[in-house]
């Protein structure tokens, strides 16, 4: 676990791939993209199971180490409407029942819009992006929003480190800039994509079990 | 049955007649052989009649057996690896055709059809179509394919070496199994050029059933069983084609670089070398030593402007064509080029061909060489163009062997199971399959001839279940059981993706290269994107540009700016010297140690291989050089096994983790197609280091996946087995984003499957291919049991020896370290946005895997 400030809030940053923000027991999650391997499976293309499991568990482990009592998904919880599988919502619905005093909230991501909204049973808040929490603005796609330091995932980043005559790493990261913080994809089943970060922003890269800041 | 067919056998020798030719005895011999029903391969240098070998065969049947006016309906299927030269094989067919005056039609049809033409072969395939391995396999795919294809007589494989040695041949295998399921009769000839292993590729095409085999393959396939297997053959076409090899010699060879193989220190004599011939093909080993001669040959001689032409693949089709066409009309004096000049039709007017750089193989020198002295009478010229003094000493190995007509062979890719996964699918789109049938059709092919009955039902869960029998996933109906039985697919949009993936999954993808405003530039390998970064430069077509980003197959680019520019490299300057040649290089340098040497390169080379000799050493076939020298860089060791770029990549990681288990240490590797160093802060002493087992065999396999990052390569080559295997679906330029929801990139699906199913025979595939054809394993193992029991001949030099500095200098290095991620992440660099002051950062983020 790593510590940082971002718009004067204490964040903690998890190698699990969430941010934890201990004033109000909030943990940021973004593009869990539950629900993806199932809707490649409906496309016909045969990938193994197990992504759910892991993805419930880490999230799990991420809310028993830091205490969290609300979990706040940054869009993109759903995959896809193919990928409402049965046996994926199951999966989901068991680890909710087993955390039912756990505040759940999604923010719409593009991804949500055209998969729509989990089961009513889930308890969950669906919000639109925009919404204010503390100095936080709760969105889904980067950039700069009015009334706050916006928080969004959508563009899984990952930044390029390098040293001369070395094969160069390419790692997940977390990315806070001037007016906007950007976390990593959650969700096992992603990939992630190059980032250039400026200088000036504080970048962490996620380098196995740990949390590092290279900038 | 051996029939006599005199009438129409004279008829064809009238046609040769009337165009001024004669016939020669191998293309007598095939027509004959086809005609009694036999099938198989000719092997002979290009250019010189297969075509008409194996296209008249069927024409001579038809006009025997007196077939009317009208043109029947398929008679011969004509497959061929490049779509460049399908357009010239039709013409060829098509002028015996209508020089005997039949009413056959002659098709084409190729990735690049137009749907007109598709639509019209739809309602009536022509007589002879002239088509790819892929396009073989997507109509095999529709579901009337066995109806179109019944009365096919001839299926003829051309250049059947290329598809040899890779899937496409295997595809082929396949399709061919299936045509010869549906009709027993089939004839099957291949046209090759020649191999180290003729009979390996006999049997691949025309496979005998293996010995004690179930009988039960009977019903379904009658033409492997002893007794109804097909007459074949191996016939030899013209041998004693004359080709003259030698090699540009220098008089102040003194003067010559040990390494570096852009420079255009030749440039005097080869401009020299082009004057003395009417018509010269330059050939060169990358796109980018292409641009560079060309460049230089037109600075030196401005006025011949208009004169010289270049080829390459990354060229526009256009100016290809006109270059192509001047050459064939005698307009042009030189034409430089890449491997993209390595096949196709004849151009009479050009008389010698060079070689710029290493030849690194024999074959390739020879079918080189075979480009030029088609007029009559001519005989081939192939001069080698050395461009650093190891190659005079590679070019005469070269000649040496190819003299003793010690060719390369192709090593056929055994059971690839995505292929395999792949082609059930093709076939359950097309009629579908009975379990059973289909398991014999597919064994009796010499690819999966192997195949275990485990293999088989993994492969048909994969397809119909999504995984093994154990776990069943409801939603996943790729392949479907239907009720009578037979396995098919149902979801029309499954076929569809199936479809449209088929096309482009053997080579690696290729990316459009547009401006932002749109216009078209060109295309490149997919790999070569992959590893450019936003705003990185490069070099393409003889111009800077800047990358920008990647959508939907196009690499946008802007003009760049000229200065540290990438060059893409392609694999044709990635193929290794071949053993037949390193063997070569041995011998010749034992040769010289004796004083026995009498090539002319090796007298050119004699006094810089006796100052290695007076700093350090030159050895013996049967000896290994270690060198060990310190510079500012570390301690150096050195060792010269000969063995090609690819087995010193591998025994350089190998050492180096043997070394490093001792002690944690960071290693730095380079390698060259002669040697390889590893360089470290400490120095280390041979001696106990071999005695320990340095060089040892003992756990060889285990040893070398540790030590190469096998995760890394494998992941690697799992990009294509992906794609085959329909895991990647990548879409098409201007196609709309319909499946982007199922849209992954080939690493990804290759984490998931590593972590959640590692036991996926498809990961086993990714690894074997690593070994094989990336390590070449089993040339690595013979390498390193020779380097054990060969005396080492151990050399402290005060500085780098001539035969390390190429070593030091070589553009492949690697770093072999055991340190923790964490800790190699403290000491590396972010990139950050520095180039871009325009573009806001997050303009250039590649938005395709959301």
């Amino acid at each position: 676990m790593t510590e940082c400030s971002v718009a004067g809030e204490k964040l903690v940053l998890l190698a699990e791939r969430v941010a934890y923000w201990p004033a109000k027991g909030a943990l940021f999650v973004a593009d869990f993209h539950l629900g993806k391997a199932a809707s490649f499976r409906s496309a016909g293309i045969p990938l193994p199971s197990g992504t759910t499991t892991e993805n419930v568990e880490r999230l799990g482990r991420a809310i028993d180490k830091t205490g969290a009592n609300r979990v706040v998904f940054l869009g993109d919880f759903l995959h896809s409407a193919q990928g409402r599988a049965a046996s994926t919502f199951a999966r989901f619905g068991a680890w909710r029942e087993s955390r039912r005093s756990l505040e759940l909230t999604i923010v719409r991501g593009n991804h949500d819009k055209k998969a729509g909204d989990p089961p009513e049973a889930w308890g969950v808040r669906c919000i639109e992006a925009g919404e204010a929490l503390g100095p936080f603005i709760l969105n889904h796609e980067p950039g700069a929003s009015r009334g706050g330091y916006a928080l969004a995932g959508h563009i899984h980043p990952a930044v390029r480190l390098s040293a001369s005559g070395e094969k160069s790493l390419r790692l997940p990261c977390f990315w806070f800039g001037a007016r906007y913080g950007v976390l990593p994809a959650f969700g096992a089943f992603t990939g992630n994509a190059e980032v250039l970060p400026r200088r000036g922003d504080q970048v962490f890269v996620i380098a196995e079990q740990e949390v590092l800041q290279v900038a | 049955m051996k029939r006599d067919f005199p009438q129409a056998l004279h008829r064809l020798e009238s046609w040769f007649a009337a165009n001024g030719w004669q016939a020669l005895d191998f293309q007598r011999e095939v027509w004959r052989a086809y005609l009694d029903g036999e099938s198989g391969l000719v092997h002979s240098a290009t250019g010189s009649g297969k075509t008409l070998a194996a296209a008249l065969g069927p024409l001579a049947e038809w006009m025997e057996e007196g077939q009317g006016e009208t043109a029947p309906a398929l008679r011969v299927l004509w497959i061929t690896p490049m779509r460049a030269l399908a357009g010239d094989t039709v013409l060829s067919i098509d002028r015996a055709v209508k020089g005997l005056g039949l009413p056959w039609t002659v098709g084409l049809r190729t990735g690049d059809t137009s749907s007109a033409e598709r639509a019209r072969q739809a309602r009536k395939l022509p007589s002879v179509l002239v088509t790819t391995p892929e396009s073989l396999s997507l109509m095999l795919s529709n579901g009337n394919a066995r109806e179109k294809l019944s009365d096919l007589r001839l299926v003829v494989v051309d250049e059947w070496h290329e598809l040899l040695g890779n899937k496409r041949g295997v595809m082929t295998e396949l399709g061919i199994a299936r045509l010869r399921a549906w009709n027993p009769a089939l004839r099957t000839w291949g046209l090759s050029a020649t191999l180290g292993n003729i009979d390996e590729a006999l049997e691949r095409l025309i496979p005998r059933i293996k010995p004690g085999s179930d009988p039960a393959l009977t019903p379904v396939c009658p033409w492997s069983v002893p007794g109804l297997s097909p007459e074949r053959r191996v016939v030899r076409g013209v041998s004693d084609k004359k080709v003259r090899m030698d090699t540009l010699i220098p008089p102040e060879v003194d003067k010559f670089p040990w390494a570096g193989h852009l420079g255009l220190v030749m440039l005097d004599h080869v401009i020299e070398a082009i004057e003395s011939s009417r018509s010269t093909l330059v050939f060169t080993n990358v796109r980018s030593q292409a641009e560079i001669w060309y460049q230089g040959i037109l600075e030196a001689r401005p006025e011949w402007a208009g004169l010289i032409g270049l080829h390459h693949g990354s060229l526009d089709t256009d100016v290809r064509k006109w270059v192509e066409n001047g050459l064939k009309e005698g307009k042009l004096k030189a034409v430089v080029a890449t491997s993209s000049l390595d096949l196709g039709v004849d151009f009479s007017p050009v008389e010698r061909v060079l070689q710029i750089g290493s030849p690194k193989g024999v074959a390739r020198l020879l079918q080189r060489a075979g480009r030029s002295g088609h007029a009559p009478g001519q005989e081939s010229r192939v001069t080698c163009v050395p461009s650093h003094a190891l190659e005079f000493v590679e070019a005469a190995a070269a000649r040496r062997a190819a003299m003793a007509g010690r060719i390369e062979s192709r090593t056929p890719v055994d059971r690839p199971l995505d292929l395999l996964t792949q082609h059930l699918v093709t076939i359950a789109a097309g009629e579908g399959f009975d379990e059973e049938e289909m398991k014999a059709e597919v064994r009796s092919t010499c690819a999966f001839r192997d195949l275990s009955d485990a293999e088989w039902s993994w492969a048909l869960d994969f397809v119909t279940r999504g995984g093994d029998a154990l776990k069943a996933y409801p939603d996943y109906h790729k392949v479907v059981r239907d009720e009578d039985g037979r396995y098919r697919v149902k979801d029309a949009a499954i076929a569809k993706r199936h479809r449209m993936s088929i096309g482009t999954i053997v080579s690696d993808a290729a990316v459009n290269i547009c401006y932002m405003r749109g216009k078209r530039l060109g295309n490149v390998e997919e790999s070569f994107i992959a590893r450019l970064s936003h705003g990185d430069n490069f070099i393409f077509a003889g111009q800077v540009l800047q990358f920008l980003r990647v959508e939907n197959m196009t690499a946008y680019v802007k003009p760049g700016k000229p200065g540290s520019a990438l060059i893409p490299r392609w694999d044709g300057g990635k193929c290794p010297l071949s053993s037949e040649v390193s063997d070569g290089i041995r011998e010749l340098l034992e040769l010289h140690v004796e004083g026995r040497e009498n090539e002319p390169e090796m007298k050119a080379v004699a006094r810089l291989l006796r100052l290695q000799n007076s700093w350090s050493k030159v050895p013996k076939r049967h000896e290994m050089l270690v060198e060990q020298t310190q510079t500012r860089e570390g301690h150096h060791i050195f060792f010269y096994p000969f063995e090609g770029r690819q087995v010193h990549m591998g025994l350089s990681a190998l050492l180096a983790y043997r070394i490093s288990r001792a002690k944690a240490q960071t290693f730095g590797l380079a390698f060259t197609d002669y040697g390889f160093e590893l360089i470290s802060r400490d120095r280390y002493e041979m001696i106990p280091l071999m005695k320990a087992g340095l060089f040892s065999t003992d756990n060889l396999l285990e040893d070398m996946l540790a030590s190469l990052n096998a995760a890394e390569l494998s992941k690697r080559q799992f990009r294509e087995i992906a794609r085959v295997a329909g895991l990647v679906f990548q879409g098409y330029p201007g196609q709309p984003k319909t499946n982007r929801q199922v849209q992954a990139t080939s690493g990804l699906i290759y984490e998931v499957f590593a972590r959640w199913d590692p036991a996926n025979p498809l990961l086993g595939q990714a690894e074997r291919e690593v070994l094989e054809r990336q390590l070449e394993f089993s040339r690595l193992s013979e390498g390193l049991r020779r380097m054990a029991k060969t005396p080492v001949l151990l050399r402290q030099t005060h500085k780098p020896s001539p035969f390390a500095f190429p070593i030091m200098v070589s553009r492949f290095r690697e770093k072999l370290t055991s340190e923790k991620l964490a800790d190699r992440v403290k000491r590396m660099q972010l990139e950050y946005d520095d180039a871009s002051d325009v573009t806001p950062s997050q303009d250039g983020i590649q938005l395709d895997l959301l």
